[in-house]
């Protein structure tokens, strides 16, 4: 039985405003407080910015955010670096060679945007407004902009990744009626599956939970195919072999079934179909599990019996689990384990929604989610989730990769317009190949960033966009948090925000009226309105406002009856679960023609679904989504950041690197059925010695360091080059989610 | 010599390994690119499958009795009589490494102009330099889980800081970062 200590509050050593600005005297320089804005999905991190004859210097972070309280990571540091990069894009471009050869002229803004505004109208015409698509880059505040210009443009076609949280809040809605919390401050064990809370935003929050529950004696157990720093703090870890979590869940569902260790009440009366999984379980021993993913059997045992006896126990899945053509049967595998365990909302588990109300405003929505029409869900190129579920998350979607591939298949239809905010087709999407072939293809192509992209030589207009350090907008809400972003530094070039750049391209198309005419005081203040704000009034206030819960603050528990009850965002507003009960046997799956209960399927290539291809492919390959100095694809042109992280590098165990004789730092070719990488081998004792891992997004060179760009394709280090993009077996078939795995083989590099 | 001396305690059941320490020291010293005041290391502990990574976030320890002064040749390094935060002087320095060699953590470092720099704890509490340190310095107060604390201790308190920062490093030599 474990015993419960009070959590150990850290000691604060942050800077308050007072102090920063004493410092700042001192230095003759001047305080901005700001956001943070180097990691996504939308960062929050209160920071000082210090600024010394009108040049950003550097930042601390700032004690009164209730988000960060001070705390600060290495990408927030290298901010300064980031907005000053040699790399930065510095004019408007217009395309004026072929497609792909990098020849473009400069023109300026208001130029760039007639002629985009020209080239949809003409589009909208000749071809409907389905023929325009923006690929959403991670969630941030503009991404609900985003949704807005295409509703109002008549456009379903929000093209989202397919393989990051969204996937998990579907699986999760439609079996337990949404996306639970953890509960990191009651749990007495907490499970990290497919989860990596440190290298995306460290200093938010949850890492500082994390830390705390482990310190007041909570066991942590990470299953995931490598170490990762979570593992550092851990109890114990569990290697799986990558994209076999719906294989291990089974199996932990096998044992708690089998072994009677379920919450008999709670499954009588809030579950619905667990005579059916009885059955269908007896497919998945743990010795079956041990040979799908490599864990052995006693240890499947162990964890399910762990947590199924263990009160307090929660689990935080991850987008791991995102990456897999059975992801959805991963995710509610998962949701049912927790919920026969009797885990859901009660305290220490995991938490379902709307536990007492905060009485805390949110901003207004500006997604439109009301104007979707039948006919415009019937336009989806191609539908992330299938069209009987749309809107679902924020609004209708299709998915990245199906954009793109529309343009090469036509089918049902070829988009005609590509918008990429802030994402890089080919680095961050697999099948890169692909991609570039798409890209060469599209009738239009517009970029808006920062910095130099990988595939912006496709682009047909290139826009240079502000960093968030340059502008005065959005405010940020996080929380009972709710601060306005202020301006550090004038804009170092002809730059606009993306927030700009959309509601201009609004007025232009004539669409005026929905976009506040142009003016980011009036967005800013209409989404204000629940707060009875205006961003004049809030930003008054330099390190923000924080609300007070009203009125009682314990949450209540087991609400059970009003969360399972939820009616779905879809048109048809059918509810989640149509028996007011957690789906284990999901009758609207199995209406739409879907497997009614979670089922095993193997990844394109693997170890036990492709045995013929390991004499050649010996190795399963997958990767990391994010480092410790990296945000996905972006910034490795920033030199503090790459002295950290300088070259790609294979993890890979010693004992399988002595067999082909590589040693630490060899450059090393890493081979699979769709392509190859030249990197750098990591000689890494904490990973699966018949698994090899790399982060993903790597090409970007860095100018200070003398690192030159990588090729994006065959020789480079593109992990996304690596994979299979077959129609038939790299998706799940329900949820999109893609494949990161497949097989390798691995030898020294010999030049 | 004063019997109570700055040193930084680092507490590795909260470190969380996110590097956040040094480059907070980067961007408030303005550090060269190829140079580090503070570093964060890793070991690994175990084999596979039953093994776990840690860190250690290591700088200059001004140390109660330090090697590099002793190897000096030309009086560079000093030891501050008033809280024991030694420091370079670089106009002294000659840049021949010897401090390099002697120091057990291996901390010196030498950047383009090719004399010795390192930490100086910030010349924490507003002595004679720049000071960018209020309550701590930049590479504490940035801590996201307060792993790194800078405190006056006993000189004795200050030998067992650098005994387990000694059996820390010296099994890190044959580690690379996570």
């Amino acid at each position: 039985m474990m015993t419960k200590k009070p959590g150990q509050a850290f000691k604060n050593y942050a800077l308050t405003l007072d102090e920063a600005n004493a410092i700042a005297r001192e230095n003759g320089e001047k305080v901005v407080p700001t956001f943070c804005a180097m990691c996504g999905p939308n960062p929050t991190c209160g920071v000082y910015a210090f600024v010394k004859n009108g040049r950003f210097a550097r930042v601390a972070g700032m004690m009164e955010s209730p988000i960060n309280r001070g705390g600060v990571c290495p990408k927030g540091h290298a901010a300064p670096q980031w907005v000053y990069s040699p790399d930065r894009l510095k004019k408007p471009l217009l395309r004026k060679g072929e497609k792909g050869d990098g020849s473009f002229q400069e023109i300026p803004w208001n130029e760039a945007v007639t002629i985009i505004a020209d080239k949809l109208q003409q589009q909208k015409k000749q071809y409907g407004p389905e023929s325009l698509a923006v690929l959403a880059p991670a969630h941030r505040s503009y991404s609900n902009l985003i949704r807005r210009f295409l509703v109002v443009h008549g456009s379903p076609n929000y093209g989202h990744s397919g393989i990051c949280y969204v996937q998990k809040e579907f699986a999760f809605t439609y079996t337990i009626g949404c996306q639970p919390r953890c509960d990191y401050k009651n749990a007495d064990l907490i499970i990290l599956w497919g989860r990596q809370p440190i290298y995306s935003g460290p200093a938010m929050g949850a890492v500082r939970d994390l830390v705390a529950a482990k310190q007041r004696g909570a066991k942590i157990v990470a299953i995931k195919p490598s170490v990762e720093p979570d593992i550092g703090i851990g109890d114990i870890w569990v290697p799986l072999r990558p994209g076999t979590d719906a294989a291990l869940a089974l199996s932990m569902l096998n044992v708690i079934v089998s072994e009677n260790l379920i919450d008999a009440q709670f499954v009588e009366t809030w579950c619905y179909g667990y005579k059916q999984l009885q059955e269908h379980i007896l497919k998945y021993p743990p010795e079956w599990g041990e040979r799908i993913t490599g864990v052995p059997a006693d240890q499947i045992r162990e964890i399910a019996r762990l947590y199924a006896t263990t009160r307090a126990a929660t689990i935080d899945l991850g987008n791991g689990v995102e990456h897999a053509p059975t992801a959805n049967d991963a995710i509610r595998s998962v949701a049912i384990l927790m919920a026969i365990t009797g885990h859901l909302d009660r305290p220490g588990g995991n938490l379902l929604g709307g536990g007492g109300k905060s009485g805390i405003p949110r901003p207004k929505a500006i997604n439109l989610p009301g104007n979707y029409t039948r006919e415009m869900i019937d336009k989806l190129v191609g539908p992330e989730f299938p069209k009987v579920f749309q809107p679902f998350w924020g609004g209708t979607s299709s998915a990245y990769y199906r954009i793109l591939d529309s343009v090469l298949t036509k089918k049902p239809y070829p988009v005609r317009t590509i918008i990429s905010p802030g994402t890089q087709p080919t680095v961050s999407m697999r099948g890169s190949k692909r991609i570039v072939e798409a890209l060469r293809k599209v009738d239009f192509y517009v970029v808006l960033d920062v910095t130099r992209t990988a595939d912006m030589n496709y682009a047909d207009i290139i826009l240079p966009v502000s960093t968030p350090y340059e502008i005065d907008h959005p405010f940020e809400n996080r929380g009972n948090w709710i601060m306005a972003r202020n301006k550090v530094i004038e804009p170092l070039g002809d730059y606009k925000s993306i927030y700009e750049f959309f509601l201009d391209l609004g007025v232009q198309m004539g669409y005026g009226e929905h976009f506040w005419y142009g003016s980011i005081t009036d967005y800013q203040n209409y989404q204000l309105s629940p707060f009875e704000l205006t961003i004049e009034k809030l930003r008054r206030h330099p390190c923000g406002l924080t609300f007070k819960t009203e009125g009682t603050t314990t949450r209540t528990y087991e609400n059970y009856s009003r969360v399972f009850q939820r009616r779905s965002a879809a048109l048809n507003r059918e509810p989640y679960l149509p028996q007011g009960k957690v789906a284990i046997y999901n009758t609207t799956f199995e209406r739409e023609g879907f497997n009614p209960l979670p089922e095993w399927r193997e990844p394109p290539e693997s170890i036990t679904g492709t045995p013929e291809l390991t004499r050649k492919y010996p190795l399963i390959l997958s990767d990391y989504h994010t480092s410790k100095a990296y945000t996905a694809a972006w910034q490795r042109n920033v030199p503090y950041l790459r002295e950290l992280q300088p070259f790609p590098m294979l993890h890979i165990h010693p004992k399988a690197a002595a067999v082909r004789g590589i040693k630490n730092d060899d450059w090393i070719i890493v081979e699979s059925p769709h392509g190859w990488m030249k990197v750098k081998a990591d000689l890494y004792p904490g990973i699966r010695p018949d698994t090899v891992m790399i982060l993903h997004g790597w090409w970007q060179g860095c100018r200070e360091l003398g690192f030159e760009d990588l090729p994006l394709l065959d020789g480079g280090a593109n992990v996304n080059n690596m994979y299979s993009v077959d129609g038939e077996k790299a998706f799940d078939p329900l949820i999109t989610a893609m494949s990161s795995q497949t097989l390798v083989e691995v030898r020294k590099y010999e030049c | 010599m004063s019997a109570k001396q700055w040193g930084f305690v680092f507490k590795q059941e909260n470190c969380i390994q996110c590097h956040g320490c040094e480059v907070a020291c980067k961007t408030w010293r303005g550090i060269d690119l190829g140079v580090n005041w503070r570093r964060v290391i890793n070991i690994w502990n175990g084999e596979y499958p039953h093994i776990t990574c840690s860190s250690t976030s290591i700088s200059c320890m001004h140390c109660s009795e330090p090697y590099c002064i002793d190897v000096c040749s030309t009086g560079a390094i000093s030891k501050r009589d008033t809280d024991g935060i030694v420091l370079v002087d670089t106009k002294k320095c000659v840049g021949c490494q010897a401090c390099y060699d002697a120091c057990p953590y291996k901390v010196p470092q030498f950047g383009v102009d090719g004399t010795m720099q390192k930490c100086d704890m910030c010349l924490s509490g507003k002595q004679d330099a720049p000071n960018f340190a209020q309550n701590a310095p930049p590479c504490v107060g940035t801590c996201p889980t307060k792993a790194l604390v800078l405190k006056k201790m006993p000189v004795s308190e200050k030998k067992e800081m650098e005994k387990a920062m000694k059996v820390f490093f010296n099994k890190s030599n044959e580690c690379r970062y996570v």
